[in-house]
């Protein structure tokens, strides 16, 4: 009944089954991990919130946020303005009207931002060895006004010294206006 | 004793002398047909010694380099007291209330454009040799 033709037959339809069967099973193995993906967690790091401590309910949350804002290192939100007003020991009258003028554009006009500390003034005598870093910094050998913005890190300053000899003494309301003008613009 | 008096008194009269002249007005023009560049210095009458040390500046600048050119009135040299009442008008039409340094530019004996240069020359005043360099090199650009 089995004759040697029917037999090889057989053990080839077997062996190709067993192949089929082999091959369907592979795909059917891949396909089920692309399924998955999905339901895969993603890396804590792609996720930053999944580092907060779950809590139940809100009220928990705030200090848990809260202490986390705290651990940000805050970034400076507003520019403050600093003036320098370096004179020499023996001054001129035009030295005298600068500041005497500075001061008057300041108490004017910015009163409320020099109590918040948004705008800080000194007056420096460059004679004085205590000033002696800060005046070769701003390059003042003798009177000057420089009003510089320090925002977020850096700074940028406007020499007024010109202007100030220039209208200081006799046409201080001037003077008074390029002054306001320059603070406002460096508060923004 | 009585020689002494004289001398004391003939000396003092003369310091007092050289510093008045020191700030009397200053006008050299040669040839305003030739005129090109005009440099103006306004001072008041109390000065600190970075005003009279743009003014030297200035001087040394214009005697040092341009004194050709301020002989034949192509370059005009003005140091004002701007206080003066004589040299009111034109302080108000620099707009020179103090210290304040100007280039003005001419043209064919018109005047065309003012150059108000007194931030740069307070930066520049406790420098000397860069402030004379970089005076120079302004007035050459406009002269040529």
């Amino acid at each position: 009944m089995f004759t040697p033709r029917l037999f090889k037959f057989l053990t080839y339809t077997g062996l190709l089954a067993a192949i089929v069967l082999l091959m369907a099973s592979g795909c059917s193995s891949g396909n089920h991990n692309e399924a998955q993906k999905p339901d895969v967690d993603p890396p804590a790091k792609a996720n930053p919130v999944a580092e907060v401590p779950v809590a139940d309910d809100t009220d928990s949350v705030e200090p848990v946020l809260a202490s986390a804002k705290a651990s940000i290192k805050p970034v400076q939100a507003r520019p403050v303005v600093l003036i320098y007003n370096f004179h020499l020991t023996n001054r001129c009258s035009s030295c005298i009207a600068i500041e005497e003028e500075t001061g008057k554009t300041l108490e004017n006009y910015f009163a409320v931002e020099m109590k918040q500390g948004r705008i800080v003034r000194k007056i420096l005598n460059v004679d004085d060895k205590a000033n002696k870093k800060i005046a070769e910094k701003y390059e003042a050998f003798g009177s000057g006004v420089f009003v510089t913005r320090v925002f977020q890190g850096k700074e940028s300053t406007t020499d007024l010294t010109g202007t100030g000899f220039k209208f200081a003494r006799n046409k201080p309301e001037r003077y008074r206006e390029i002054l306001k003008n320059q603070i406002e613009e460096y508060l923004k | 004793m009585k020689k002494a008096l004289i001398f004391i008194a003939l000396t003092t009269f003369s310091f007092n002398s050289f510093a008045q002249q020191q700030d009397h007005d200053t006008i050299i023009s040669n040839n305003p047909a030739n005129l090109k560049v005009q440099v103006l210095y306004f001072h008041i009458t109390n000065r600190c010694g970075t005003c009279r040390g743009i003014e030297a500046n200035v001087r040394k600048t214009i005697e040092t380099w341009f004194s050709m050119e301020l002989d034949s009135g192509i370059v005009e040299l003005h140091i004002l007291n701007c206080e003066l009442p004589e040299n009111k008008q034109k302080a108000e039409k620099y707009e020179a209330y103090g210290a304040t340094l100007a280039l003005t530019v001419y043209k064919d004996g018109v005047e065309l454009n003012t150059y108000d240069i007194t931030d740069w020359a307070f930066q520049k005043a406790h420098n000397p040799d860069l402030f004379i360099a970089e005076l120079k090199a302004k007035i050459e650009a406009y002269i040529r």
